[in-house]
């Protein structure tokens, strides 16, 4: 089935990033987390979670959005008032953005 | 009072029927005027499930609605290929579901006999294994799975695109502007009278009239003084902001009927209720215990259901033709082209019940109707023309994002909306800026949409671009919003201030009844950030 649909571009999560998911996508997108670290690539770290992880099923056309230096994704979690574990969400985005 | 125009026809309501209706007789030929009351697609279009699908349940007793619905979804499909997308569904089954497995897998594979008409592929059957690895947050009590293929597709822009082609073939298109009487000569109906958005009264002569109102049928049919029944039902839908299973998901409710979860481009529809409904078309609310009846069916199978946040919730009203007697969820979504001369009415015909995924065809025996009063021979040619957008061939994202700056992913969104024309739209203006990261969508495509879309107010914006359709629900972008439109419509300072406020009261409704459900960080930051417009 998972082949079947990837030329639809639906990328499936694994086990362990489905046991994560809620947390992953709960940015209620403050913008915090973009004053404590820099961009991820060419993308602002409150958009990673709040836009990215919301579109996994088409990442990989937008692959280019998020290569590039990783900003400080410790701090910036740190920052973040509903615990957003952002270094696990930029692994989730990029492994899907992969393809 | 201006002095009348005059048409061939008027069409009373700007849902997917009257859209279509009006490109349909546009493409003929005919002169027509199309009126709606609210937004374009914003009653019981836009609060679907977002679906052109076959519809296996009804195989069950109206064979022929799924036949026709999936002749019609594969034409659909093919006039708006940039909007429309495969939506995989897993139907998990658990020891006590009302269908076992064989069962399930004996029904889907006489709907794997309609797959083709609408170009889906068959069904997949999974053992329990097999579907927790392509879905794992699935419960560990699976038997197993088939899967099932439809279409997503999103309503507002469907109806917008019939919209537009039929301005573009020389329909006159007019939202926010409310019939209030329709205008007579003898046994004969000969035009409207209407209301703008901004009070001023209008008449428009027309030879025919119709009536494509949806649930608002047997009000505009009684200004014929003519008597249609409906037996409209109440749907409703938890929106979450987000993607969360990998597939769309079925599940059934704890009276046996069988609800689901679908992944569109960056949110899920969890839903639909179907529920007789007597109230007031025009405020139909949502209720908790609706909630929980949804969250209940889906935490059977999707365990994690309640740890996700709902942003919202949606509520429309289905125009099902009347019966009397049957369960809502049996009732036959048929539709029927009535013309009223026998009524009395001459010149006045109503389109009723149906789905969204016919709305083509209903709009073709609408037109043909409408064609045989005015003896007007010409062919129906919506069945292969597409809709603008779907014209030619979309250019890479990341390079359509590169060219005008903007990120790939804002490039995927436009060319959803826009498809081969998502360039025109960055073309008419020079800002790739950002204005909802949420979605992501750029300046330039919301100063379009208020220039060249009808977009009067932040709703409307809402439904034809996405403005404030992400997690945070508006509360980083409506200000800016309303700028950009307000900059395009001439709005004052105050009348901005007045947009923002209209759209948080109005999506407040709908978002109240889920936030109870985990949603309170993000309203409290919403009303801290908009506290100045209290």
């Amino acid at each position: 089935m998972v082949q079947m649909y990837k030329p639809d571009g639906i990328r499936p999560l694994t086990p362990a990033e489905r046991e994560l998911h809620p947390r992953l996508i709960g940015c209620i997108n403050c913008g915090l987390c973009a004053l404590a670290a820099g961009r991820l690539g060419n993308t602002r770290l409150p958009d990673l979670a709040s836009s990215y992880m919301r579109l996994y099923a088409r990442l990989a056309d937008a692959s280019s959005d998020v290569e590039g230096d990783d900003p400080d994704l410790e701090a910036a979690s740190a920052a973040c008032p509903v615990g957003l574990p952002l270094t696990e969400v930029a692994a989730v985005v990029r492994r899907l953005a992969a393809g | 009072m201006s002095a009348p125009s005059a048409h061939d026809v008027c069409v009373i309501g700007g849902g997917v029927t009257g859209a279509g209706v009006a490109r349909d007789l546009s493409l003929r030929g005919l002169s027509v005027l199309i009126l709606e009351k609210g937004d374009w697609g914003a009653g019981t279009s836009g609060s679907s499930t977002w679906m052109i699908h076959g519809g296996p349940r009804y195989l069950e007793f109206d064979w022929d609605t799924t036949r026709r619905s999936c002749e019609d979804a594969g034409h659909i499909v093919t006039i708006a290929r940039h909007m429309v997308y495969r939506v995989a569904f897993l139907i998990p089954i658990l020891p006590h579901d009302r269908n076992n497995i064989e069962r399930m897998e004996t029904a889907m594979e006489v709907y794997d006999r309609f797959q083709p008409l609408k170009k889906s592929n068959p069904h997949v059957r999974l053992s329990a294994d097999e579907a927790r690895q392509v879905e794992p947050g699935l419960t560990s009590d699976l038997v197993g799975a088939v899967t099932l293929e439809e279409w997503g597709v999103d309503p507002h822009r469907l109806v917008f695109a019939n919209v537009q082609d039929a301005v573009a073939n020389g329909a006159r298109a007019l939202n926010h502007t409310r019939v209030i009487e329709l205008l007579r000569d003898g046994a004969n109906v000969i035009g409207v009278r209407y209301r703008a958005a901004d009070g001023s009264l209008s008449e428009s002569r027309a030879k025919v009239v119709v009536n494509a109102a949806g649930p608002w049928v047997p009000e505009v049919s009684r200004m014929a003084g003519a008597d249609v029944q409906l037996r409209p039902a109440k749907g409703i839908h938890l929106v979450y902001p987000h993607r969360i299973s990998n597939f769309g998901l079925s599940a059934e409710t704890v009276d046996g009927r069988d609800v689901l979860m679908v992944s569109h481009g960056g949110f899920t529809l969890l839903g639909t209720t179907d529920d007789d409904f007597y109230g007031d078309l025009d405020s139909v609310d949502v209720t908790e215990d609706e909630v929980d009846y949804l969250l209940q069916a889906f935490e059977r199978i999707f365990p994690a259901i309640r740890d996700y946040r709902p942003v919202r919730t949606t509520t429309g009203v289905r125009p099902t033709l009347f019966k009397w007697r049957r369960y809502e969820d049996e009732l036959s979504r048929r539709y029927e082209v009535i013309d009223h001369s026998a009524d009395g009415a001459e010149g006045f015909i109503t389109i009723a019940g149906g789905k969204l995924s016919m709305y083509r065809v209903m709009a073709e025996e609408t037109s043909d109707a409408v064609c045989r009063k005015l003896g007007h021979q010409a062919p129906c040619t919506t069945a292969t023309r597409p809709l603008p957008g779907s014209e030619s061939e979309l250019e890479p994202a990341a390079e359509l994002g590169q060219r005008f700056g903007i990120p790939a992913l804002a490039a995927i969104k436009l060319q959803s909306r826009h498809g081969s024309r998502a360039a025109d739209v960055l073309d008419q203006s020079d800002a790739g800026r950002i204005v909802c990261r949420c979605e992501p969508l750029t300046e330039s495509e919301l100063a379009y949409a208020a220039r060249h879309e009808q977009v009067r107010t932040l709703a409307d914006a809402f439904r034809r671009v996405g403005v404030a359709a992400g997690p945070c629900a508006g509360a980083a972008c409506v200000m800016r919003a309303a700028e950009i439109i307000g900059r395009q419509l001439g709005w004052s300072a105050s009348q901005r201030f007045d947009a923002v406020r209209e759209f948080m009261q109005g999506s407040w409704l709908g978002r109240a009844p889920v936030l109870g459900h985990s949603g309170w960080a993000q309203e409290e930051l919403a009303q801290g950030a908009l506290r100045g417009l209290r």
